[in-house]
């Protein structure tokens, strides 16, 4: 066994970081390093053309740190964190170059990420609260005690703590399944899936493999954390995430088929193959829920996670070596494009063959360690059933009924099988495709590529990570299962043991049927449904040489979950109610408020102000009442008369003495200028008078008032 | 008596900024000699601040500078909550004024504009250092005072129609204080006033009226919660969105704004005390205000497309975020509180002096006109990203702290409207990533954008100015020669950009002080 290393970061980013190296990490950070190293050498041909190269390689490189990070961390919070800056930084992957469906694809990733990192953080947070630590090695022990203490009481009375909190059983369950919708978003585990299949055929390839082959093991991490270590035996959550991961990978694996671009269906396989994990890691924890060793499952989600990181890499980069020749990626396109070129040829069948589950490659190996795990859960079933069922508690009737029949997980098995056939159906499919075919026009063109394609560095790199895949699909006792043993202990792994001969005929037989399911699919659906004719003149030139048939797309296009629900949904309901709730707040509430307020006060204002008003005026009206006004006004003062005649004459002298000098001037007569004058000194004078009256009259008030007081002082 | 030092900071940028405008500076060219004496002003005050705090902060040093009679002072006391707010504003007053000369540079009024911009300061320090609700109050209402002249600086019909909301509100809500002010005063269990962790009032003779007190700090909460923007008071605030960028965002992001939160956290925890009002039915109506706050700011910031009013309807959603805390009535909710205080004053000054860079440099006003621009302004939109990150959320940053705070602190008070808090953050986290990403990914990744851009502009409501279009119009012949601005603005907005980033990485020591505050008070 190797050393376990730590590494405690105080302090940082609020609750200090925990980073850990032991084994599974161990394995996961080796991966990590091999898939950078190889996608990275692989870019330099890939990137060679692309403008604003530096800023590709910064945020492919930042990723990389934050998803070693996140292998390595100890904490969930750690997790968390590096989980986020994993999600943003990739994000440029996706946006890389900038055509209307890369954004679009890119918005959507964004908008997952987003959504899921904020509602996992939500339930950091209640989990946080509700077992009071994030420590990986502590949660499963808090958990547990939570999850038992909460069984033992449930026999009493309801436990509730005061001011409507849930239970904490309940609370935890939901700190659960929110994180699940974080982790689960990234994983592209159903129906989060969306954004594999948008993301993936916009990104450039190596990223692509990136992404699906370890971004979205960043998820399945965290789905590992809270079923291995915190629900490690409950029967529930082991249901829950078996279900999901067949669901996901039943139809990842019928998109898969139904697509007909090249990295479309290499992204809706790794949809599918996560799925295989998700039931792995499910059988794991109903394993042991019953009871029973879970190590089959365990090994096998594990390995199959490492396969499916390895195969991915390979394929999505055989992927990238067509696209950076063709700029093509649909199947009618680049049909043909394989022919004579055998390194190609080579590193796509070692791919196509590990990931369809064939034996002596690596998925074989981890597909039969997950089908008998689900044989040996179905098995168990058959022969003590009954009593598990009895055992169980705290499980609804109906659901319970569910998880302990033999035929659902017989059926379970089947649908397992089935997908295998699919996943041989698809890789099929591209094979056929890409290296079978000839394309009806530029099949010459394509041959002449054979020699420059790749450049050695791709072509290395690329056949060396292919040839991973058989060697460890042919000696798995001395690999995989290695590798299965260092993993194995971070899943909580227990039970016996034994040594899977996976070579016997009982495990080949689950190989077999798959195979055999697959090879029929080709011929009957993938042939006969999902090809026609090749139409016009093309086609008539074709019929000699090739099959004259071409590859379309079946699917519904209104059958798209992203446009059909979440969009709507995101972009439309949840914005435009809300907004249109706030919206009459803040354009009728207040404004109706304000208006109602300034009305209101403004009458009663005014009212009040006529009260004062309404003396005056009605003393006006009544007591005090204007007198008319004289009709003519008499000029009273004979002196202003007398002295305006003679100011008047005197100027009328002077302008016969002396003549007529201020020409234009139109004379007044002075009598008026003087009754003026006299009217203005009366009016002062009254003025005076009254107010010089009036004063006496206040002090005289006063003085009475001051006199009466000095009496009434006096005489008291 | 070097208990002066406590008065200084407050009086010195008033006397000054009074100073300033009766002083003439002659000719324009000597605005050189003015910017020096006023950074030289605003860097020597914020000295003398870090000098006060430095000297000790524990509550003990005190001033009484006036006194009307025995119960009506006007002190002043520095004590560790005091010490956040005021070295808060320390730090971001003097890069502020910085920012502030570079995008003054073509205003005419100059003048002016510094002089109240200084006077601001001090009185921002005034609440800050407050050692009673009298002298809160009284610069409280000097401050609306002071900075409406900096609402109505444009003089555009529209700025003087903000100006005019804003002292309404300001003016308004400062009655409804008052009334706190009178009732705390009456049943104040010292006979003053003063600040006391955990309250002062004379409980016993509170519990016979209490009822009345409860309303009448409900009365209060909302009074002062017009500063900080709490719905339905909040309108003041995206209108006040005219004024010269530095005013939005040092005020009406930060000392304003924030100066309505401290005196929220002041009331609640210092004056009317928690063990009074944890768990009556004020609590619930004061955390369910601040609750539909933060729901309804943000999503009106995804509907609105003026980049700066979508902006101030962020400071709407988050000033909640801060009243949240204030309203749980815990320590955990006051150290929460006090986190979101800090970090978004940091996050949201750089956003808005990003708004404000574009703006100077090329006019544009709206967000969807900044298709593309992230590699024009490198400097400008680096920072922006920060800030965005950080107000989603997102760790590494600043905003995550207070958020995680926040949320724990929800959790622990271990009540139902707590819990729907929690979902309130989420989804208001959810409608930043809407209102802030949209910005980022259309200056980065134009040309999606560039796509909808038409249709957007033609489904706009019609609340756009004509002028505003014009200017836009203008602008966009001279869009080829975009650049940053003048280190004047670069360096502000790359100081505030790495102080979230060292906030959100090394946030243990500010987080562990903030819960010694909230430990004491709670």
């Amino acid at each position: 066994m190797i050393e376990t290393m730590e590494w405690l970061i105080p302090g940082v980013c609020g609750m200090g970081l925990h980073l850990k190296l032991d084994g599974f990490r161990l394995v996961y950070s080796v991966i990590a390093v091999v898939m950078w190293g190889v996608s990275g050498a692989f870019s330099k041909q890939y990137m060679a053309h692309y403008q604003k190269k530096s800023r590709y390689y910064l945020f492919f490189w930042a990723t990389f740190a934050a998803t070693v990070g996140v292998f390595l961390s100890a904490d969930l919070y750690t997790t968390f964190i590096f989980f986020e800056i994993m999600s943003f930084t990739s994000y440029v992957w996706v946006a890389f170059d900038e055509k209307p469906e890369s954004l679009r694809a890119a918005e959507t990733y964004l908008a997952v990420a987003v959504i899921g990192g904020m509602v996992m953080l939500m339930g950091l947070f209640l989990l946080h609260d509700v077992l009071g630590t994030l420590d990986m090695e502590q949660i499963g022990v808090e958990a547990g005690r939570v999850l038992a203490g909460e069984s033992t009481l449930e026999s009493g009375a309801a436990v509730h703590v005061a001011g409507g909190f849930p239970s904490a059983k309940a609370q935890l369950y939901t700190a659960g399944l929110l994180m699940l919708f974080g982790f689960g978003a990234k994983a592209g585990c159903f129906p989060l899936h969306i954004w594999l299949p948008k993301a993936h055929p916009v990104a450039p390839a190596p990223a692509s493999a990136l992404l699906s082959g370890i971004l979205t093991k960043a998820g399945v991490f965290g789905i590992i954390i809270l079923s291995c270590t915190m629900f490690t035996s409950d029967g529930l959550w082991g249901f829950l995430i078996a279900c999901l991961g067949l669901v996901t990978m039943f139809l990842g694996a019928l998109l898969a088929v139904f697509s007909v671009n090249l990295k479309r269906t290499l992204a809706c396989s790794s949809v599918s193959q996560i799925g295989f994990i998700l039931t792995g890691i499910g059988m794991s924890c109903l394993l042991s829920w019953a009871g029973e060793g879970n190590l089959l499952a365990v090994r096998g989600a594990f390995l199959h996670m490492v396969n499916h990181s390895l195969i991915k890499l390979v394929l999505f980069l055989c992927a990238g070596a067509v696209f950076m020749n063709l700029h093509q990626l649909d199947l009618n396109d680049i049909r043909g494009f394989g022919r004579k070129k055998p390194a190609l040829r080579f590193c796509f069948l070692m791919g196509g063959l590990g990931i369809g589950g064939i034996p002596l490659w690596n998925g074989y190996v981890s597909k039969t360690l997950l089908h008998e795990s689900i044989v040996e859960y179905a098995h168990f079933l058959a022969e003590e059933g009954q009593a598990l069922a009895a055992g169980a508690r705290g499980i609804p009737e109906s659901l319970l009924s569910v998880l302990t029949s033999h035929g659902f997980w017989k059926g379970a098995e089947w649908v397992f099988l089935f997908t295998g056939g699919m996943t041989v159906a698809y890789m099929l499919k591209l094979f056929v495709a890409l290296f079978v075919d000839r394309h009806p026009e530029r099949q010459e063109e394509f041959d002449q590529m054979s020699s420059g394609y790749m450049t050695p560095l791709s072509r290395a790199v690329l056949t060396g990570a292919a040839v991973i895949l058989p060697v460890l699909g042919m000696v798995p006792f001395l690999t995989m299962d290695r590798i299965a043993d260092l993993g194995q202990g971070f899943f909580g792994g227990s039970g016996h043991a034994h040594k899977v001969n996976y070579f016997a005929f009982a495990n080949l037989k689950g190989g077999l049927i798959s195979i055999a399911i697959g090879a029929a699919l080709y011929l009957v659906v993938i042939h006969g449904f999902l090809m026609e004719r090749e139409t016009g003149a093309a086609g008539e030139k074709e019929k000699g040489r090739g099959s004259g048939l071409r590859y379309v797309n079946r699917w519904p296009s209104w059958l798209d979950l992203e446009n059909l629900v979440y969009r709507p949904v995101l972009q439309t309901a949840l914005p435009g109610i809300c907004g249109a709730v706030f919206g009459f707040l803040d354009q009728y509430l207040i404004s109706t408020a304000l208006t109602i307020f300034f009305s209101v006060s403004s009458v009663v204002c005014r009212s009040m102000d006529h009260l004062t008003d309404g003396v005056v005026v009605l003393a006006r009206k009544t007591v005090c009442r204007q007198l008319p006004e004289p009709k003519n006004h008499p000029e009273t003062n004979w002196l202003a008369h007398v002295l305006g005649h003679f100011v008047d004459r005197w100027a009328r002298l002077k302008i016969l003495l002396f003549g007529k000098k201020e020409t234009g001037r139109v004379r007044v007569s002075a009598v008026h200028h003087f009754i003026q004058r006299e009217k203005r000194i009366k009016h002062m004078g009254n003025l005076v008078e009254q107010s010089f009256s009036f004063g006496l009259m206040l002090f005289c008030i006063g003085l009475c008032i001051t006199l009466g007081y000095l009496l009434f002082v006096f005489y008291k | 008596m070097s208990e002066i030092i406590l008065a200084l900071p407050v009086f010195f940028p008033i006397l000054s900024g009074i100073f300033m405008l009766f002083y003439r500076w002659g000719k324009e060219e000597w605005s050189r000699k003015r910017e020096l004496f006023i950074e030289g002003l605003v860097v020597a005050n914020s000295l003398l601040i870090v000098a006060a705090i430095a000297g000790g902060a524990d509550g003990d040093r005190r001033i009484v500078l006036f006194r009307l009679y025995s119960a009506l002072t006007i002190m002043f006391k520095l004590d560790p909550m005091g010490s956040v707010f005021a070295g808060l504003v320390a730090f971001l007053w003097p890069l502020a004024t910085l920012y502030a000369f570079e995008y003054m540079k073509h205003e005419e009024r100059k003048n002016t504009f510094f002089a109240f911009y200084t006077m601001t300061y001090g009185i921002t320090m005034g609440i800050a250092l407050a050692g009673n609700l009298v002298t809160l109050y009284l610069f409280y209402e000097m401050l609306t005072l002071v900075t409406l002249p900096l609402v109505l600086f444009p003089l555009t019909t529209e700025a003087v129609r903000a100006g005019r909301a804003y002292l309404y509100y300001s003016i308004g809500g400062a009655a409804f204080a008052f009334i706190g002010l009178v009732f705390v005063l009456g049943f104040s269990a010292i006979g003053t006033t003063e600040f006391i962790a955990g309250g002062m009032l004379d409980v016993g003779r509170a519990l016979e009226s209490k009822n009345v007190l409860l309303f009448v700090y409900v009365l209060a909460f909302f009074g002062f919660g017009v500063k900080a923007a709490l719905f339905p008071c909040y309108r003041w605030l995206p209108k006040a969105a005219v004024a010269p960028t530095p005013v939005t965002a040092l005020l009406h992001a930060v000392a304003v704004v924030k100066s309505g939160a401290f005196a929220i956290l002041r009331l609640t925890y210092f004056s009317f005390g928690t063990e009074f009002l944890r768990g009556t039915w004020a609590q619930w109506v004061v955390m369910g205000a601040a609750l539909v706050t933060i729901a309804f700011g943000s999503t009106m910031a995804v509907r609105e497309v003026h980049w700066k009013r979508r902006l101030a309807y962020s400071t709407v959603s988050n000033l909640s975020y801060i009243l949240f805390g204030a309203a749980m009535m815990t320590p955990l909710g006051l150290a929460a509180a006090l986190s979101h205080l800090v970090a978004h004053a940091f996050m949201k000054i750089c956003a808005f002096f990003c708004a404000g860079a574009v703006m100077h440099q090329s006019g544009k006003t709206y967000i969807y006109q900044l298709n593309g621009m992230g590699k024009k302004m490198p400097v400008t939109f680096g920072c922006l990203l920060v800030s965005s990150l950080s107000l989603m959320g997102i760790p590494l940053f600043a905003g995550f702290v207070s958020k995680w705070n926040l949320a724990q602190a929800a959790f622990d008070s271990g009540s139902g409207l707590g819990l729907v808090g929690v979902a309130v953050i989420l989804y208001s986290a959810l409608m930043t990533g809407i209102y802030m990403m949209t910005v980022i990914v259309r200056a980065y990744f134009p040309s999606l954008a560039g796509q909808t851009e038409a249709a957007e502009e033609a489904a706009l409501p019609g609340g756009v100015d004509k002028d505003d279009q014009e200017a836009a119009a203008e602008v966009v012949t001279a869009e080829d020669g975009l650049t940053d601005p003048g280190w004047k603005m670069t360096v502000p907005l790359v100081i505030f950009a790495a102080a979230i980033l060292v906030i959100g990485l090394h946030s243990a020591p500010l987080i562990s002080f903030l819960t010694m505050i909230g430990g004491e008070a709670g």
